[in-house]
């Protein structure tokens, strides 16, 4: 086990969003304002360093044909108590992310880490995954929704900071509304990805070179 | 996912092995559902109690101009909730409403599907038959899109989505986006769902009266 690769890994060279490109739907949905994609990507930190110490720790006695039925059966219970308890304790946060939280349920970097990691790897080494992969996830949905936010609505924080408006950085009639559309998804992470693979390429390339 | 598939993987029908499998998952669901029924236990009623909360809220917003709102809650009848029907719209309560013991109007909770699921929203209804607000209890609507048109987001005219309706009645029906309802660009559907809901709750109201 090593914790500083899996840290590298989860963050850059095996990013969930950016290279393993899982999780894709909830990623361009939730990123059009700053609190949903930090409130969505603590959620999945959570759920995920959660549903992997569990699977980990039951991994031996999971018959492999019916493994996928009892990730999804675990994960379940996850996302489920904690919908319960934000409904309970956070109703704010809770509203905010609406639908997406249920729908954590089928989001592919929790149950596709289960099967990638989880289920070959320990108890610890499987927190740790959950942390960074998440943290990975985290990171990705910030910078989207930073960059979605800003240039489409002009606005920062909206939903949580100065009322529900948020802080307006650009005038109305300037920002690109259609970022904050489905389309602008798409446009933002592509543009994302392929910085990330020009970085993770150049960095290849210098390691072969010194060589 | 790493493992490969055979495709001519021959079935294990060893009767064992399939009692082993069917039991595994049926403790793991039984364990799961123990869980889940304690979380349930420890938090339905603050859930409830915030819901009610939002209802009073709602209750109260809708009538906001009024001085000593007193709700009281009206029994549904098959045509109250026919009338809701016809603009695909679900009648969940209806309030009658007095103001310092002058007669208001009604307060009507209603339910309409949007673009993500279903909005739960309360529509007032004054003594004339005009609508006095609109208010959200509850919705799925998307972050950052329908979620405008449940934060009242304004208009381009500057009117926002939900106050809209205010003075609406029965004789604009029926209340259609496009027409003479404004519905915030990216959110057509989430809009349209509100626009239901009023339709439905208008129609409520001359059922009753």
């Amino acid at each position: 086990m090593n914790i500083g690769k899996q840290f590298k890994e989860g963050l850059v060279t095996n990013n969930p969003v950016l290279v393993q490109l899982i999780g894709m739907c909830s990623t361009m949905a939730i990123t059009t304002s700053f609190f949903n994609g930090l409130g969505m990507g603590l959620s999945v930190l959570i759920i995920l360093t959660l549903s992997n110490i569990i699977i980990s720790a039951i991994r031996k006695i999971i018959p492999d044909k019916i493994r996928i039925a009892m990730f999804i059966v675990v994960i379940a219970c996850f996302v489920t108590c904690v919908d319960l308890s934000l409904q309970a304790f956070v109703p704010a946060l809770s509203k905010a992310l609406g639908v997406f939280l249920p729908l954590i349920v089928v989001n592919c970097i929790i149950l596709g880490r289960a099967e990638a990691f989880c289920y070959k790897n320990g108890v610890l080494a499987s927190t740790f995954d959950g942390i960074f992969q998440g943290l990975g996830y985290t990171v990705v949905l910030m910078i989207m929704s930073i960059f979605r936010e800003l240039f489409g609505s002009g606005t920062f924080g909206a939903g949580v900071i100065n009322g529900t408006s948020g802080v307006r950085i650009i005038p109305e009639q300037f920002p690109a509304k259609i970022l904050t559309l489905p389309v602008g998804g798409f446009l933002c992470l592509a543009c994302l990805i392929a910085a990330m693979q020009w970085a993770l390429a150049k960095s290849n390339k210098k390691k072969e070179e010194s060589k | 996912m790493s493992k490969e598939v055979k495709t001519h993987e021959k079935v294990d029908m060893d009767p064992k092995y399939i009692l082993k499998l069917t039991l595994t998952l049926l403790i793991t669901c039984v364990i799961v559902a123990g869980i889940l029924g304690y979380v349930n236990s420890i938090t339905k009623d603050r859930i409830a109690a915030f819901n009610k909360e939002k209802t009073e809220q709602a209750l109260a917003d809708v009538f906001k101009d009024a001085s000593d709102p007193q709700f009281t809650s009206v029994d549904l009848t098959a045509d109250m909730t026919a009338a809701a029907e016809e603009y695909k719209a679900t009648l969940e309560e209806a309030y009658q409403v007095t103001d310092g013991g002058q007669d208001a109007g009604y307060a009507i909770k209603i339910v309409a599907s949007g673009s993500q699921g279903d909005i739960e929203m309360v529509v007032g209804v004054d003594s004339d038959g005009a609508v006095t607000g609109v208010s959200i209890v509850s919705n799925v609507e998307t972050s950052g899109i329908g979620s405008k048109v449940m934060a009242n987001s304004k208009l381009a005219n500057g009117t926002g989505v939900l106050d809209q309706f205010v003075g609406k009645s029965t004789s604009d029906q029926p209340l259609k986006v496009g027409g003479n309802v404004d519905a915030i660009s990216g959110a057509t559907v989430s809009s349209k769902g509100v626009t239901k809901g009023v339709n439905g709750a208008l129609a409520v109201v001359a059922a009753i009266g």
